[in-house]
């Protein structure tokens, strides 16, 4: 048994695990944003709104027409972006999301309102497929389309290097960069020359420049790759970080508003106790629906961050995995308490990660299943939730 | 919701049994002495038409694929009724959907043979759901052509299950040698999606090749359908320093992972099999893509007098050229059985099983298909096409007896 131990380690390479710590917190951003909406909905209404993840989905559409009417479309011919390119989109998915929440709780669930929890459950159940399969009819989706990634201006990736090889390393791969660019350059000099040849069925001289280039380019990369086992260093894609960025402050500024605004605090009087709170003069359904549009919102933020920083390709089916995801990570924080969703989800995040650090990507999605039978039995109310028995 | 999630994640069973039985044996298919044979009574031809049946995604992700593989069988249906049908009767193509799912395959197959009554199948495009219409077919006795189902231990199910594609034996090992002997890559890691049964298939199928050719596979990592973030597996295999990765999965994946691989660091050569054959990886894969390598069926660049009159026939009917290559599949699927009712003793779908089987040279769009003593697995030539902007440009062809498996 414990023989198993050292091999069980030996696929783990403690050189990249900041950069997969840091992977978790990005994709853990996103888990929580959606997470939100879950646990606010479920804070007031003790409903669990499956439909969330569509709302999520329907932000996704939303970000990709936008992104078409910035001239980022099939036929689009745009080329540059700005950032107020990205903060339209972003802005334009919140208010859509947020309206398409508050369609949902006004026609589906508020009719719902005085029927027991389960028939209020298969209703949210009820929308979220609707959603799905009447959005088939609707929505683009074969091939499915994905938004152009020129669209974000800020491609590319920060290399903070927390370590840096010996220098030996790096004189090795100095000496032999000016070789391979010579290398590169008499090949491609020679293909210009000979127009139409074929790459893969050259004469001897151009054979002869093809494997010295390829010799060449494949002993920097070594050299490259042995410079890489010896530092340790984090890619940062800037994409990643400001979904990371962008997500903190919207969850500030959603601390602020439940925190320190009056209807926040009728939002939490509510949650605390939905009749006590109609009776001392709460219009209950207004806070549901400000309920409803800062949930949606947020998922419509995390969906547009999410499509348009990561090439994802969109179909009606887009919201199903980081639903049950973030729902997970809800209950995991505790469902109904609003720091617990962000915990949840940013630990599902790098939770999933380190799976697949420890070399069982094939299990990276089993473990969110993993954990919600873990939470469920050992702390039913969640990491930061209340264990309160409810009366029933 | 939560219950269609739990369908989602759990690869279903057949998956993690078929993944342990493609043991990549090379040629295991054309050795077996015999398939079993079909008991089922089969359909007959009684009104004045004869029905044959195609299973497509017309919906779904996978519905670029099932749009083009119907409109190709059109192709050839209205070609056979316009030179006269077959035995002065016209013939009748009936499409049913199956939205890209592996259960939605198995009613549209069920339906087809049950009501409409169909002597013949074509398709499916994906082997997952191939997998899941052929014991349908075995059963009913009505013969399927696959139409771009690749997984080699397919056409095992029965000896009513044919096709007109290569199988991952070919477009593996096609893909190994490509890597190892023109782009002189030694180290290469391989990336899977584990929830299809074609990705698990061709991924062990490359593995093999390259290994015996000499190169080293330093990791395997695995996602799955619908996933939409790569970077924790992206920084695995780049801890691992491969000089190329060979990505089995379908384009709807692989270009946002070739995408985010290039922001990642891992900016090397990624390949793969013919799930990348869609016009909309070069939009999910960005820049990044440009440059890569995957194996297909065929090039709409290719002089054959077949393709180029398949392409203009395509061109009057639908105007433009197929998306993808499974419109000449699609073609060569309905062509062939078309041809092989001309040669059925009677039209019944076992006498027609029994006039696929005796199929040889038969001059598809795709090249010559010969069924005759294969097992239902034709030989095929298979061609490595390289991403441009302009889109898929040929790269190198590869008949079939030129591989090292």
């Amino acid at each position: 048994m414990i023989d198993a131990f050292p091999h069980l380690l030996a696929g783990l390479d403690f050189r990249i695990l900041p950069e997969q710590i840091m992977n978790g917190l990005f994709v853990g951003a996103i888990y929580a944003l959606i997470a939100l909406g879950y646990t606010m909905v479920y804070g007031v209404l003790r409903l669990i709104n499956f439909a969330h993840g569509e709302v999520y989905m329907l932000g996704a559409y939303v970000a990709l027409f936008v992104s078409y009417n910035l001239g980022f479309g099939p036929n689009g011919h745009a080329t540059t972006s700005s950032v107020a390119n990205l903060f339209l989109m972003l802005v334009i998915c919140m208010v859509v999301c947020a309206l398409i929440g508050v369609i949902i709780e006004r026609f589906a669930y508020r009719p719902m309102r005085n029927a027991s929890r389960t028939s209020a459950l298969i209703t949210a159940i009820g929308v979220s497929l609707f959603l799905q399969y009447c959005g088939m009819l609707f929505l683009p989706i074969s091939p499915p389309p994905s938004i152009d990634e020129k669209v974000n201006p800020f491609r590319g990736t920060k290399v903070v290097t927390l370590i840096p090889a010996p220098a030996a390393f790096n004189e090795k791969i100095g000496q032999m960069q000016p070789l391979a660019d010579k290398a590169d350059k008499a090949y491609a000099d020679y293909m210009t020359a000979h127009t139409g040849a074929d790459e893969f069925n050259l004469p001897p001289e151009g054979q002869a420049l093809k494997d010295a280039k390829q010799t060449a380019d494949g002993g920097v990369l070594d050299a490259q790759n042995a410079a890489n086992s010896k530092s340790v260093s984090v890619n940062i894609r800037y994409g990643d970080l400001i979904i990371l960025c962008t997500s903190i402050v919207l969850m500030l500024l959603l601390t602020y508003l439940v925190m320190f605004t009056k209807r926040g605090r009728a939002m939490r009087a509510v949650s605390h106790d939905f009749d006590s709170a109609a009776l001392m003069g709460i219009n209950v359904n207004h806070i549901i629906t400000f309920t409803f549009v800062l949930g949606s919102s947020l998922a419509g933020a995390g969906a547009m961050m999410q499509a348009t920083f990561k090439g994802t390709a969109i179909t009606t089916l887009f919201g199903v995995l980081p639903g049950v995801k973030a729902f997970v990570a809800a209950v995991l924080g505790g469902i109904g308490n609003i720091p617990g969703a962000v915990l949840g989800g940013l630990l599902m995040g790098v939770a999933e990660t380190m799976v697949t650090w420890a070399g069982y990507s094939r299990w990276s999605d089993a473990v969110a299943f993993v954990i919600l039978i873990g939470v469920l039995l050992l702390r039913p109310g969640g990491l930061l939730g209340s264990d309160k028995v409810e009366k029933v | 919701m939560v219950i269609l999630a739990g369908c989602d994640t759990t690869p279903p069973a057949t998956n993690s049994t078929t993944t342990t039985t493609t043991a990549p044996s090379g040629d295991s298919g054309d050795k077996k002495l015999g398939r079993p044979a079909t008991t089922g009574a089969g359909n007959t031809v009684t009104g004045d038409t004869i029905p044959i049946g195609v299973v497509a995604s017309s919906t779904g992700d996978q519905a670029p694929w099932g749009l083009d593989c119907v409109k190709g069988a059109q192709l050839a249906v209205d070609a056979a009724n316009a030179a006269g049908g077959v035995n002065g009767k016209q013939i009748k193509l009936i499409p049913a959907d199956d939205a890209s799912k592996e259960e939605q395959g198995k009613s549209a197959t069920e339906k087809l043979v049950d009501e409409d009554k169909v002597v013949a199948i074509l398709g499916e495009v994906a082997s997952g759901i191939t997998l899941q219409m052929g014991p349908v077919c075995q059963d009913k006795g009505v013969p399927d052509v696959a139409v771009g189902a690749t997984k080699t231990t397919l056409t095992d199910l029965g000896n009513v299950m044919f096709r007109v594609c290569y199988t991952d034996d070919l477009q593996g090992p096609v893909m190994a040698n490509f890597a190892y002997k023109e782009l002189k890559l030694k180290n290469v890691g391989v990336i899977t999606d584990k929830k299809l049964p074609y990705s698990t298939g061709l991924s062990d199928a490359f593995k093999a090749t390259f290994q015996h050719l000499g190169g080293t596979i330093v990791g395997e990592e695995f996602y799955e359908k619908g996933q939409t973030n790569f970077s924790g597996i992206l920084t695995d295999l780049k801890s691992k320093n491969p000089q190329g990765v060979f990505a089995s999965g379908y384009f709807t994946e692989v270009g946002p992972l070739v995408r985010q691989a290039a922001e990642a660091g891992l900016k090397i050569p990624f390949f793969g099999g013919d799930g990348w054959d869609s016009k909309e990886i070069l939009k999910t894969g960005g820049d990044a893509i440009l440059g890569d390598f995957f194996c297909n069926h065929y090039n709409n660049n290719d002089p054959r007098p077949e393709v180029q009159e398949f392409l203009k026939a395509w061109k009057a009917k639908n105007g433009d050229v197929p998306g993808t290559t499974m419109g000449a599949l699609g073609y060569d699927a309905a062509a062939i059985v078309i041809d092989a009712l001309k040669k059925s003793k009677t039209l019944s779908s076992l006498d027609l099983r029994d006039a696929l089987d005796n199929e040889e040279n038969f001059h598809g769009v795709s090249g010559d298909i010969t069924l005759k003593g294969n097992n239902g697995n034709p030989p095929k030539r298979a061609v490595v096409v390289k991403l441009t902007p302009q889109g898929q440009v040929f790269a190198k062809g590869y008949e079939a007896s030129e591989v090292t498996k």
